[in-house]
């Protein structure tokens, strides 16, 4: 037999690597197991009743679609920022830049309850978009601002690293053999930059999906309307209903290693990329 | 959130670009947008935090801390964080050392197995604990029994925390530990120096800017945690309640300013994050 | 001995990186490892350190042996590539952390200190941290360091490797004054053999894991043993001869186009046969005609290219038909391109001054004979398709581009002589066809099956003791281009008498001794009981990628012995080598 590890002179990896496993086992995956043998001991049929009430069915429908749309909204101006601050220098960007991951480092009821604030029919934003008959608090509208706020510096930090790599002298090279300036974007930016797009697109579109404390006070909670899966979960949990709990904690479980399976090929396919082009 | 070089940054931003009229346009644009829509999504809310929780006066601001549940909910957080924190740092340390500084099988499984509370919604962080601890879960009679509360209780509340934070350090400390190598610990080792004293000495000076913006994002990502605790909590006031959870009751009885208060303080917490980082990005972290 | 090195073998996931190495390095010698990357040499010395456990053999410090000893417990310095200094503290807590661990007083580190600065010649420079130094300040820093706890050995890892040219002689020269004002044993690890003539006192070179040779500075470039040494100490130009008694004749020019023995230091005694002449680039003379020579003639040529490079001029010399053909070294297919590279310095410049398409004679004044037993290959079938598909054989392209030297095809109909190894495919008449190889004077012969890959243990055996030394020096030559395990296969009749046994060993370890002294060649001894041909068959049958080299000196019964191996069926490509008795010198 090969032995488990590669010998070392550096010592401690019966310490580490033993506290290490301890750690994921009693914190994760005992826990997890509770999860998954919990919905396993379901009869199929009451499972399959349980992830597909009308009331189940609706809130997937919003907690994906209202991803969905957010993650493709923060394609778009994830990459407009991301080159924005990569690429421009204008008063302030330093601190903008730093200002992105607030989000990441915002407690997301402090979001939830700031974004209701603004959004609502008096707030700052929400008095202007009213007149105009568009409700967003309260509504899936709200809930896609929200989930979009949220996913955001997911998007932005992935392509940044990769809009660097871009070399400025490739784009020069190109326009001096008479490339216009949407090809060298097309040609030339985009191929470098999509893995990273891809990437940052399943990164916010996972998180979203899972999301819940900056979503449940600009939702209105409304059953089969604007409640998010999520929530169904919670509300079941104070029902007691911990098996149909389970049953919906499954079924978002399995998206999400679904996820975290994409986002691992995603990056292993922009590192091929990376070496294919030789940086 | 992993940090950039932000010498090449710069360096990029302030090439000299082609100045014609179409670049100046595009230019503009661009900034425009991304001022327009950062603007709406992102600084307006932090300014309504500030701007609601003084709407009725630096009086009636500090009067919320006054409050005998909410003093209870941030000594309950403070609580949380630090006995949170610590562990999670630890993990960090163990989970670099095994994995940055060896090669062995199944090493993939475990950075997964890492990264999954990041990936999990929190409500399900918090619920795989309900289910093993709770009244109806596995080990619920057993508790039950002998009188001990996990769930609805503050060891409930540092557990769940615990799962949707543990990544962060981990995840600051492998990837710097793996790009540092081994070259430094292994002339310690040739020079005479044990395991112990070759991490002391050498491993932990070598990684504490990266050490310590793990610690200041896992700190605040433990303090601002609302799903999972949210699942665990019970919400019983002035006992289980944590500062973010505490928001949520202030918000629903419409006490906008005692809601926002609290948020300030989390919101500072925030800013103080992002500081760190960027301090941290900028100093001792230059990656070679 | 300062370091020892017994049979130090390192694999990684099965492929040895360093094969089967054993050295003597003295008290205050400076030792130089140079070979080309992944050659197993930075391998070897973190062996030494202790950074990298070895599968096989025993290193010794100090008549110590540390093989399983902890690299803490090692008291060796060694200095990084990168200088690995401690970032986060200053130059003087980089030097006494070695000092620091041992719990020595501060006023005594500071002492050691301070003389170490000045040593690396860094006075001033304590409170200093390491990103606020140059490269070669670092690398100073970094020596001080390794130095501070009086290590019985320096080890130094391409310590030069990221600086720049001017730092790194200024840097070599500090080093080389360390050492010597020290006297303390060093081993440095290079690849670039300028920097190994500089600072060497031994020089020992690496290939494929494999320690080629081990000598002088100057020994190893004026009488490297192979090829490889030859070609990467220096600029070479490898030809193919055939060295008579009268000196040695190149190409197809007969009598007309060589050299007496004069200039070539070909061993005495030697036998009549092909061999490989190394001659250096500045051992070359040219004149308008060959009477205008000083020295012996070897051909005429045609001047193709000059350049200009300071002292010296590079010409590149296009051979005349005839002598072309024996030129080897250039193209990696064997083939060389005719072209022989020539330096001259200025004084002969103006002496004879050329230009490009100028007719010249060519004369040398030293030609180094390499006393390598295969010389070049000759794929033999009964057709011309047939022996160009043989030359083309994944095996032998590969060999002989390591080897660099070629592979000529000949077939049953064409007289000339068959020089060097001869090829054949394993085919039903293969033993005929060796015994009729044999019988025209040919003394190697490898017989390759179809698909046989690049070997990974090489088996020797000689069924005859007359063919012992040639056996040897053929496999000797084989495992320096071929990263495998040498492993000698000795047979001894199942009913052989236990008071004979102990005898047999001897003559195992005897056989063992006699490859590391004659020919540098480490190999392990295996010993077997039985029919000898059954025994190898059964040996070549455990694993795939390996090769047999059968000395033998009798033809008689070849088929009847070890028909069995040269069969198509068989996976394993053997060599027979073959002596016979009386022409043993």
């Amino acid at each position: 037999m090969k032995p488990l590890r590669q010998p070392s002179v550096l010592p401690g990896f019966g310490l580490t690597f033993g506290f290490t496993t301890l750690f994921l086992s009693g914190v994760v995956l005992l826990p997890l197991a509770a999860l998954v043998l919990m919905t396993a001991s379901m009869p199929w049929s009451e499972f399959l009743h349980v992830i597909t009430t009308p009331r189940a069915i609706g809130s997937y429908r919003l907690s994906f679609g209202a991803s969905l749309l957010a993650a493709s909204i923060n394609v778009v101006f994830g990459f407009i920022i991301a080159w924005t601050l990569v690429r421009y220098e204008f008063p302030g960007r330093k601190i903008i830049d730093a200002l992105i991951d607030m989000p990441f480092a915002l407690p997301t009821a402090v979001s939830g309850i700031a974004l209701t604030t603004v959004f609502a029919a008096n707030g700052w934003i929400g008095r202007y978009l009213e007149p105009l008959g568009i409700k967003v608090a309260y509504t899936w509208i709200g809930v896609t601002v929200a989930l979009t706020l949220i996913g955001m510096p997911f998007v932005v930090r992935s392509v940044q690293p990769a809009l660097l790599e871009v070399q400025r002298d490739l784009e020069d090279a190109a326009e001096t053999l008479g490339a216009g300036r949407f090809y060298v974007f097309r040609r030339i930016i985009l191929p470098t930059v999509l893995p990273a797009l891809l990437t940052g697109f399943t990164l916010a579109f996972a998180r979203a999906v899972g999301e819940y404390g900056s979503v449940i006070f600009i939702s209105g909670n409304i059953p089969m309307r604007t409640e998010i899966t999520p929530l169904l979960i919670v509300i079941r949990l104070e029902e007691f209903d911990y098996r149909g709990a389970a049953a919906l904690g499954f079924v978002m479980l399995v998206i999400s290693f679904g996820m975290l399976l994409t986002i691992n090929l995603l990056q292993a396919w922009g590192r091929r990329r990376h070496v294919a082009t030789g940086h | 959130m992993a940090s950039r070089p932000y010498a090449l940054l710069d360096e990029v931003a302030t090439r000299p670009g082609r100045d014609t009229a179409v670049s100046a346009v595009v230019r503009w644009t661009f900034i425009t947008l991304s001022m327009v829509f950062l603007a709406a999504l992102l600084f307006a809310p932090l300014a309504t935090v500030i701007a609601m929780a003084l709407a009725k006066g630096l009086g009636a601001y500090f009067a919320t801390f006054l409050d005998p549940d909410t003093r209870a909910a941030i000594r309950l957080t403070l609580i949380t964080a630090l006995v949170v924190v610590p562990i999670n740092t630890v993990f960090g340390f163990a989970a670099g050392w095994s994995i940055a500084k060896f090669e062995f099988k199944g090493k993939s499984f475990l950075i997964t197995l890492i990264d999954l509370p990041l990936a999990v919604s929190p409500v399900i962080s918090g619920m795989i604990y309900v289910l093993l601890f709770g009244l109806q879960g596995w080990f619920g009679r057993y508790l039950q029994d002998h009188n001990i509360s996990i769930i609805f209780a503050l060891p409930g509340i540092i557990l769940a925390t615990m799962f949707v934070t543990f990544p962060y350090v981990a995840r600051e400390l492998i990837p710097l530990m793996q790009q540092l190598g081994n070259d430094e610990e292994e002339a310690a080792i040739t020079l005479g120096a044990g395991g112990w004293l070759t991490f002391f000495r050498v491993t932990l000076p070598k990684v504490r800017w990266g050490l310590l913006y793990g610690i200041i994002l896992c700190n605040a990502r433990a303090m601002g945690e609302f799903g999972a605790v949210s699942v665990v909590s019970g919400h019983i006031r002035g006992l289980t309640n944590t500062m973010p959870l505490h928001i949520e009751i202030l918000y629903n009885e419409y006490n906008f300013v005692g809601a926002f208060a609290v948020a300030s303080l989390l919101m500072l917490l925030a800013l103080a994050t992002l500081v760190v980082k960027t301090l941290v990005e900028r100093t001792g972290y230059r990656r070679r | 001995m300062s370091i020892t090195l017994d049979q130090v073998t390192k694999r990684y996931q099965g492929v040895p990186v360093v094969n089967d190495v054993s050295i003597d390095i003295g008290d205050g010698e400076f030792f130089v490892l140079l070979g080309p990357s992944g050659s197993g040499k930075s391998t070897l010395l973190r062996a030494v350190a202790g950074l990298t456990g070895v599968d096989h053999g025993r290193i010794s410090l100090h008549g110590r042996d540390v093989t399983h000893v902890p690299a803490q417990k090692r008291d060796v310095g060694l200095v990084f590539q990168n200088y690995a200094l401690f970032r986060h503290m200053t130059v003087a807590d980089n030097i006494e952390f070695a000092l620091r661990v041992r719990r020595v007083r501060a006023s005594a580190r500071r002492e050691r200190r301070r003389e170490l600065l000045r040593l690396v010649a860094l006075e001033g420079m304590d409170e200093r941290l390491p990103a606020q130094l140059s490269g070669g300040q670092q690398q100073r820093v970094a020596v001080a360091r390794a130095l501070a706890h009086k290590p019985e050995v320096l080890l130094l890892d391409e310590p030069f490797g990221a600086l720049d040219a001017k730092i790194r002689e200024e840097l070599r020269r500090t080093i080389r004054q360390v050492q010597r004002e020290l006297g303390i044993t060093t081993v440095l690890v290079t690849h670039d053999q300028e920097e190994a003539f500089a600072l060497a006192d031994r020089i020992g070179v690496m290939n494929l894991g494999r320690l080629l040779e081990i000598g002088r500075p100057d020994e190893l470039y004026t009488r490297p043993a192979t090829r490889f040494v030859a070609t990467f100490l220096g600029a070479a130009n490898l030809l193919l001869a055939r060295q008579t008694k009268n000196g040695l004749r190149f190409g197809t020019l007969g009598a007309e186009g060589g050299a007496d023995g004069s200039v070539a230091d070909v061993p005495q005694g030697a036998r009549e046969q092909e061999v490989v002449a190394v001659i250096r680039p500045e051992e070359i003379e040219l004149a308008p005609a060959r009477r205008a020579l000083v020295c012996s003639y070897l051909a005429a040529g045609v001047v193709e290219e000059v350049a200009f490079t300071g002292a010296l001029e590079r010409l590149r010399i296009r051979l005349s038909a005839g002598a072309a053909e024996a030129e080897l070294s250039r193209a990696a297919n064997g083939n060389g391109d005719g072209l022989l590279e020539v330096t001259r310095s200025q004084h002969e410049q103006r002496a004879f001054g050329v230009t490009p398409g100028q007719s010249v004679a060519i004369g040398v004044r030293r030609i180094h004979v390499l006393p390598t037993p295969l010389s070049s290959f000759t794929a033999y079938a009964a057709t011309l398709a047939q022996a160009t598909e043989l030359s083309l054989h994944p095996l032998l392209a590969e060999l002989a581009s390591r080897m660099r030297t070629r592979v000529s095809t000949r077939t049953a109909d064409e007289h000339a002589a068959i020089t060097g190894a001869a090829v054949i495919a394993a085919e039903p008449e293969a033993v005929a066809k060796i015994e009729w190889l044999l019988k025209e004077g040919v003394e190697e012969v490898l017989v390759l099956p179809q698909g046989a890959g690049p070997p990974q243990r090489v088996l020797i055996h000689w069924a005859d003791d007359a063919a012992r030394g040639a056996t040897l020096a053929v496999a000797a030559s084989l495992l320096r281009h071929v990263a495998a395990e040498g492993v000698y296969v000795g047979i001894l009749p199942t009913s052989t008498p236990d008071g004979q046994r102990p005898h047999s060993m001897r003559a195992l370890l005897d056989a063992r001794s006699e490859a590391q002294a004659v020919h540098g060649l480490e190999m392990r001894t295996e010993l077997r009981f039985g029919d000898v041909a059954e025994e190898l068959a059964r040996r070549l049958a455990e694993s795939p990628d390996q090769i047999l080299i059968l000395g033998i000196s009798q033809l008689t019964g070849l088929g009847a012995r070890f028909g069995a191996l040269l069969r198509p069926e068989a996976r394993s490509p053997v060599l027979i080598v073959h002596r016979a008795a009386d022409l043993r010198t």
